[in-house]
């Protein structure tokens, strides 16, 4: 055979070259403190060394052992980083220290070895001091970014009080937008963990049992015509404000209203007109009346 | 995995890099990929925006039905696929033998 055992080889190695490149921040540390050792400075810097070594190893490990020590080191190393800020919130590293636990808890949530969180999960405490010390800061930006991947309730409410209160208009438009994805993201993973038994189940261990029910019985078109109406917000109100890698609020927000208005399931795919690697003329609408999966790929 | 050759099913795929025709078939020729492609730049930033791999199953009407951002792994497009072939089969007037 066999055209999708060679999809399926060509993706792994894709993904041992391409996928989970986690970046971690390595600007933590108030660049005096930091070579002190002993000072909350350093040990912030210690522990994200510490993690950082850690998932850096997840895939060159062979066995279930390696893998849930190397699980268990980070999980360590994330409550530290957290018990460190709670002791010293003041810290100038505190802001990014928080954002960093959120992260961490996303690869955390991702390998199954882990067992899942009580009610205090790490995300929920950062997220719980940030309300707390940071919701004015001009500097959540960032945080609001890694946050809108997030499934916790903590991550919605963290959001709409951001663009509720804080003060700055960047701020507010970073909400704004992120709120939008997180909502239409939420939808979607909810659509897709459905008819797998197996991934119900893994949400239910880590975000609890009432609330995913609670999460599948809300009217999913309400939270889209939500998540519409916030990116809309975002352009028409934030359209100019500046995000990483020279794009604006008011661009992404566009392009992820384009796609919830075309891309998603249920929608009629449009057409795509190009020319082949034979130089013949491709139109996807050609292929009518046949199950296409259609690939979006590229060599690394 | 399962032989597809003989169902309503087709694998297309769209590369990310605006490759010409000549340079596309060189890559895939060195990477053993077998599949019809074209490469657009423009086509790929606008289906595939949150990155690449993205993959879509659309059925014989057209509309999509399954979407991933980032490989989902092979059962789960597997059984996707299944599904979607198996309700194409069942009812053959959307399922006409179009394309090659």
């Amino acid at each position: 055979m066999n055209t999708l055992g060679r999809i399926a080889t060509f993706m792994n190695r894709l993904l041992r070259h391409g996928g989970f490149i986690l970046a971690f921040l390595a600007a933590c540390v108030a660049a005096q403190d930091a070579t002190n050792p002993g000072t909350p400075a350093a040990q912030c810097q210690a522990l994200l060394k510490e993690s950082q070594g850690a998932t850096s190893t997840y895939f060159q490990t062979t066995n279930d052992t390696e893998r849930q020590t190397i699980v268990a080191r980070v999980d360590k190393a994330t409550v530290q980083l957290l018990e460190l800020v709670e002791k010293n919130p003041k810290e100038p590293f505190a802001l990014e220290a928080l954002t960093q636990v959120i992260t961490q808890e996303y690869w955390l949530n991702n390998h199954t070895s882990h067992p899942g969180w009580g009610k205090q999960s790490p995300q929920a405490r950062a997220i719980a001091l940030l309300l707390r010390d940071h919701l004015d800061s001009d500097k959540l930006g960032e945080t609001c970014k890694r946050v809108n991947f997030g499934f916790r309730p903590e991550c919605e409410t963290f959001l709409r009080t951001v663009l509720a209160k804080n003060p700055h208009r960047e701020v507010q438009g970073q909400a704004c937008l992120r709120l939008a994805q997180l909502l239409a993201g939420r939808v979607e993973k909810l659509d897709s963990i459905k008819e797998q038994p197996e991934l119900v189940r893994r949400y239910e261990d880590l975000f609890g049992k009432d609330y995913i029910a609670a999460l599948q019985r809300q009217d999913h078109s309400k939270v889209m015509e939500e998540a519409e109406s916030l990116y809309e917000r975002a352009h028409e109100k934030y359209g100019d404000v500046k995000l990483p890698y020279d794009e604006t609020v008011g661009e992404v927000a566009q392009g992820d209203l384009f796609e919830i208005q075309h891309l998603n399931v249920g929608k009629m795919a449009m057409d795509i007109d190009g020319v082949d690697q034979d130089g013949r003329p491709f139109k996807l609408s050609d292929y009518r009346g046949k199950v296409v999966l259609l690939y979006f790929w590229s060599e690394y | 995995m399962k032989q597809l050759a003989e169902k309503p099913f087709v694998l297309l795929g769209v590369h990310g890099l605006g490759y010409a025709p000549k340079q596309l078939k060189a890559v895939m020729e060195k990477e053993k990929l077998n599949w019809r492609s074209i490469s657009s730049r423009a086509v790929a930033a606008r289906w595939s925006a949150r990155g690449t791999p993205t993959y879509y199953v659309i059925d014989p009407k057209g509309v999509i039905r399954f979407k991933w951002v980032g490989y989902p792994g092979v059962k789960t497009i597997d059984a996707a696929l299944e599904q979607s072939i198996q309700a194409a089969e069942a009812n053959p007037k959307s399922a006409s033998k179009v394309g090659r």
